[in-house]
């Protein structure tokens, strides 16, 4: 695929970040593709799972429909029907294929829509704007979701491109996609950010919809085939789900034997809770929190796990290396 | 994408939330003298002493009509004579301009004719408020006010101003009130900031610039009438200010000897007769060793301060650098420790806290809320050959400021290119703490401007960063006078009212450019918002040409001038306009740039290209300031904001500043004889300027406040720090010399600068800062909960420094208006 090629290529997009500090080295902008094959119970961002755009209604920006029409005037499907305190209920059933002129219209960024069909060119624009910060902390570009590899095409021509232009890449994956497609885009990547949530398939498959053979796969193949490729491994801890020292235990004793894979634990968090009610939807999890006082003692559970690692690691090693 | 929400609070916060819990200061016991120094003064309103005032108004009584430097060094010497000096218990240094504890001093000479207004007034102000005994009040009065009615410069200013300059200056016939749109700040402050050059003092001594003065005296042609009557009164007054300043320190010395005589602390009379023999010696002598090195400066620096009021109080240059020999000296030969010199140095501090720089006036004071200060201490950098700086002393002073608990000094560090990591860490660390120190000042910037502007590299490269965000050379600059802060986003109102304003009625202020909604292009909104951005621009340089010929007929600076090479040289008083060789860096302020850079954005986007609204109905909806209009008002917010590194946005940014570049490289050198550069440094001025204009198409509601600096309009940069900064670049006109200072705030929350990690980043963002060779950037680090609950409870939190404008404050000093300014502004967090 030449350059030209790639560059025309779309995608669904739903945000891009600048100064991102978290994910991955140095200060780093995250572009976030739409469409997830899992569908997680404690996903905090429900906005990235559909592979389609989606509308999206904020009642607290909203100016009511006591000093605001706006969104009335366009919408030509009587989907828009107002609540008793003026606000908006959206019939989403009368939405179904329509571009969304109401979102365009809301001066308030109200009601909005989440996912467009955008450029790798476009795309790259936004990136390159903070190219003077990447050059001075080693930060870049990260490819997130939604799960990255799921807009298989855009996201090898995005990263494609985003190499040509000397960018450093990374991409957050929670491993759920063909072997084909890992061994495709590995070498155009310098950083990937792998999402291991349980080691219990059955548990795995109740909670996120998939088992999770393929994924482990996957993480093999990266660790093994692609070595050179810093991998850093990450577990969500969800109450209930995976926040047993059991289940820390068995994922860092399946990562240890990769001497570079590194690991993070990430607690529980309830902050994409609105974004569900945005969408019309119930977050699934619910009011349940996590229990802050077990990340010390998981943290250390894995810890001691991977530091036996790095003890065997350091038996000395042939001349030739 | 997955968030930890552990909590993460900065040190500072920690410190307050230990004091809160009654845990003691983890920095106590290693800094227990500073400790018992600070709490005699602790939350105390600042006290006015006026024995500076009542000094200097006696002699200037005495002296009229001759020369004014003379005059002024009599003056000097009678307070020298007169003025109570003090030896503080605990204190290791000599050297007050006023009474114990947090005082203020004032300065007839600049604003005696409403001084006795302002002294009744001064207790109840809103805006850094102070107290003054009735005694002290009455003297004021009855002894100081009357001589100076009708002598001040201000009020000669008030009356020199042409009515079509006064009427946008002052709201008033007196020029008591200012107008808030071309104000002048001239008759606050006798100069813009200044930096002397202390290490002259410490090597040479003032009795080595005195036989210089008298061996030039001796060598005057006295059959010149200039010599007669310009040189030989400046080096007669040069070397009374020698003698006086030895005499005022010979009188600590005494008074040292005579305490030590009854002094039953073995150790603290070691101490009293070792600070004594220091006040014999200099600052007359060279100092000889580090102690000596921080007295003879402190001398230096306290009775400039009785010699006159600048912008900011004189700022203390490189002192990682001048002190540097004296500190190696000590520490290789083993008569000083780290910590006696970090003692010594906060000793120092602690002087520079208690001393509050009084504005007197109701303008000058709401410009500089919270008791503004800039003695800026100057870190790091380049050397005059352009190597790095920096040194073991340096990162001491990073160090004290991190573990004295008082936003004493403002603390400056020059950023480089090649500016080692370990110094970046040190830095970066430090405003981790989160008082908002150290500033940071770009040498990638500066340099290269100094030089364009007619600077030696090697002066260039030695600059000390001076006031808010000024870079002086101390033998190079010369004085300038206090420039106008220009309230930009009065000239959009006046386009949307056709040259008047709300505030004032039927008035016409501005350049009458029609009825907006008769536009029919942008080019036309933009041409009348030119108009009125030109009207301001040559109203501003109009103040400036009287101020500069008025200043030199009031104020004369015999002591700035001894220590300056080029005065000697030319035997000038610094303030006088024209100085041979000399560089004048003075400026004038655009204040409000975000607010215009969006209100026109919107007006372009909305009602030119989108068509998404008409005329009628935007001046409908200000007119209203929204009410019943939120609709509108929501779709002005839309629109594309200064600080996103918006092209749309920012493009208009830099064809602004073009603007006013280009008049200042017309007018400035050729009709004024100095650089009257753009600035954008608001001080606190952004929130009174904003109370004076009406709602604006940005969605900014009536008399709420612009923008600050070139930081972004409240809440209007969405995309990160980054975008800030880079809007900040894109908005710059790189081409051109006439540019000066920018002033940019970041505030981010501690989680985002946690642990290695953060720091790490941090110093690549200041890297970054360097590589777009930005001016100035300074970071609060606080998180928004901490600032709500001091609103709610300053008595708990009467201990939080935040960052204002070029200087730190206590959080609890501030009026509620810039407390809900600095709430506002965007807080970068973790994304």
């Amino acid at each position: 695929m030449n350059s030209h090629e790639d560059r025309q290529k779309t995608g669904l997009v739903f945000n891009v970040q600048k100064y991102s500090v978290h994910d991955g080295p140095g200060i780093r902008t995250i572009v976030f593709l739409k469409g997830c094959p899992l569908s997680c119970r404690w996903c905090s961002n429900p906005e990235s799972q559909r592979h389609r755009p989606e509308l999206a209604y904020n009642p607290g920006r909203c100016l009511t429909l006591n000093k605001c029409v706006r969104c009335l005037e366009v919408c030509m499907r009587n989907a828009l029907i107002r609540k008793e305190d003026a606000s908006l209920r959206i019939a989403r059933e009368h939405c179904e294929g329509c571009h969304m002129p109401c979102a365009d219209a809301c001066p308030a960024n109200s009601l909005l829509v989440y996912g467009r069909e955008r450029s790798v060119d476009d795309v790259l624009a936004v990136v390159e704007q903070d190219e003077a910060f990447y050059a001075r902390s080693s930060g870049g570009l990260t490819v997130s979701g939604g799960e990255p590899l799921f807009q298989g095409n855009f996201v090898t021509a995005l990263l494609r491109e985003a190499r040509r232009r000397r960018y450093r890449t990374a991409v957050e994956t929670c491993g759920m996609a063909s072997a084909a497609l890992v061994r495709e885009v590995a070498p155009l990547l310098n950083y990937v950010l792998f999402d291991i949530k349980i080691m219990d398939s059955a548990a795995h498959k109740a909670q996120t919809g998939f088992a999770n053979e393929q994924i482990l796969k996957n993480f093999s193949i990266l660790a093994e085939e692609f070595s050179d490729l810093p991998l850093m491994a990450r577990t969500p801890v969800i109450p209930g789900f995976n926040d047993t020292a059991e289940a820390i235990a068995a994922i860092a004793s399946f990562i240890a034997p990769y001497p570079r894979v590194t690991y993070e634990l990430l607690p529980y968090h309830r902050l994409g809770t609105q974004k569900y009610h945005f969408l019309d939807r119930t977050p699934p999890m619910g009011n349940v929190t996590l229990d802050k006082n077990r990340m010390p003692r998981l943290q250390s559970v894995a810890e001691g796990i991977l530091r036996a690692r790095v003890q065997n690691l350091q038996q000395p090693k042939t001349p030739s290396s | 994408m997955y968030e930890t929400t552990c909590e993460c609070v900065s040190p500072q916060e920690q410190r307050l939330y230990d004091a809160i819990a009654g845990r003691e200061d983890r920095f106590r016991k290693s800094h227990s003298r500073v400790f018992r120094l600070l709490e005699r003064f602790e939350g105390q309103k600042p006290r006015i002493d006026i024995e500076r005032a009542l000094y200097f108004t006696q002699s200037m009584r005495e002296t009229e009509g001759q020369p004014l430097v003379l005059r002024w060094a009599r003056a000097l010497r009678h307070i020298a004579q007169n003025i109570t000096v003090y030896v503080q218990e605990d204190q290791l240094l000599l050297g007050r301009a006023g009474c114990d504890g947090r005082y203020g001093i004032l300065y007839p000479e600049l604003d005696g004719d409403f001084l006795d207004i302002a002294v009744r007034e001064l207790p109840a102000r809103a805006t850094s408020p102070a107290v003054i005994t009735p005694e002290d009040a009455k003297r004021v009065v009855e002894e100081i006010a009357p001589y100076w009615k009708g002598k001040t410069y201000h009020e000669a200013l008030n009356a020199a101003l042409p009515p079509e300059v006064h009427k946008l200056t002052y709201d008033d016939p007196q020029g008591l009130i200012s107008r808030f749109i071309v104000n002048e700040t001239s008759s606050f402050r006798s100069s813009i900031q200044w930096v002397h050059d202390y290490e002259k003092i410490l090597k040479r001594g003032f009795n080595g610039i005195k036989r210089e003065a008298e061996e030039k005296l001796a060598a005057l042609d006295p059959l010149s009438p200039k010599d007669i009557c310009e040189k030989k009164p400046f080096l007669e007054a040069v070397v009374i200010v020698c003698d006086a300043i030895v005499l005022w320190a010979g009188r600590h010395a005494v008074l040292a000897r005579k305490m030590a005589a009854k002094e039953t602390d073995p150790a603290r009379r070691a101490e009293l007769l070792r600070m004594a023999e220091n006040a014999e010696h200099v600052p007359g002598e060279p100092a000889r060793d580090f102690h000596e090195a921080c007295q003879s400066q402190w001398f230096t620096q306290m009775f400039s301060r009785l010699e006159q009021k600048t912008g900011t109080t004189i700022s203390n240059g490189r002192m990682d650098q001048y002190f540097y020999p004296y500190y190696k000296q000590g520490i290789s030969n083993g008569s000083l420790t780290d910590g006696q010199a970090i003692e010594l140095l906060e000793c120092m501090w602690v002087g520079m806290a208690e001393f509050i720089d009084m504005y007197i006036s109701p303008t000058g004071g709401a410009f500089n809320e919270g008791y503004a200060h800039w003695e800026a201490v100057t870190v790091g950098g380049q050397t005059p050959d352009g190597r790095d700086a920096a040194n073991d002393l340096t990162h001491l002073i990073l160090k004290s400021k991190r573990e004295f608990p008082l936003h004493y000094p403002d603390l400056a560090a020059r950023i480089h290119s090649r500016a080692p990591e370990r110094y970046l860490w040190d830095v970066a660390e430090t405003i981790k703490y989160g008082s908002g120190f150290p500033k940071l000042i770009n040498d990638e910037e500066v340099v290269p401007l100094y030089v364009s502007k007619g600077a030696t590299f090697e002066e260039a490269l030695d600059y000390a960063v001076s006031g808010c965000t000024e870079a002086r050379m101390p033998n190079r600059d010369t004085y300038t006078s206090g420039g106008a802060y220009v309230n930009f986003a009065a000239a959009v109102e006046m386009v949307l009212r056709n040259g008047r304003m709300k505030k004032y009625g039927d008035l016409v202020l501005g350049v009458e450019t029609g009825d907006p909604r008769d536009f029919q292009t942008w080019d036309e909104f933009w041409n009348a918002y030119v108009q009125q951005h030109i009207l301001f621009l040559k109203t501003a340089f109009v103040q400036q040409h009287i101020i500069i010929a008025l200043r030199a007929r009031h104020f004369a600076q015999p002591m700035g001038s001894a220590m300056h090479d080029l005065c000697m040289k030319h035997c000038i008083d610094l303030h006088q306009p024209r100085i041979p060789d000399g560089i004048d860096l003075g400026y004038f302020e655009y204040i409000g740039l975000g607010t215009v850079v969006d209100s026109l954005a919107a007006v372009k986007k909305l009602v030119f290209e989108e068509k998404k609204l008409t005329m009628a109905q935007l001046v409908a909806a200000i007119d209203a300031d929204f009410e019943g209009h939120e609709d509108v008002r929501a779709l002005l917010r839309s629109a594309p904001c200064y600080g996103n590194n918006d092209s749309h946005a920012d493009a208009i940014g830099r064809a602004i500043d073009k603007i006013s570049l280009e008049y200042a490289n017309k007018y400035s050198m050729k009709d004024l004889g100095m650089h009257n550069d753009v600035r954008y440094v608001p001080f606190t001025s952004h929130v009174p300027f904003g109370k004076v204009v009406s709602a604006t198409p940005n969605g900014r509601a009536e008399w709420f406040p612009l923008s600050d600096g070139t930081s972004a309009s409240h809440g209007a940069d969405v995309n990160g720090p980054t975008a800030v900064m880079l809007s900040n670049y894109n908005t710059k006109n790189m081409g051109m010399r006439d540019r000066a200072a920018r002033m940019v705030n970041i505030k981010f929350t501690p989680k985002c600068l946690e642990g290695d990690q953060g720091t790490e980043k941090l110093v690549s963002f200041i890297r970054t800062f360097c590589d777009l060779k930005l001016w100035h950037v300074q970071f609060n680090v606080i998180s928004r909960d901490t600032l709500l609950a001091a609103q709610k409870d300053p008595q708990k939190y009467r201990n939080l420094i935040v960052r204002i404008a070029g200087y730190s404050a206590y959080f609890v000093d501030l009026s509620p208006d810039l407390q809900n300014d600095l709430i506002a502004r965007t807080e970068h967090g973790v994304l």
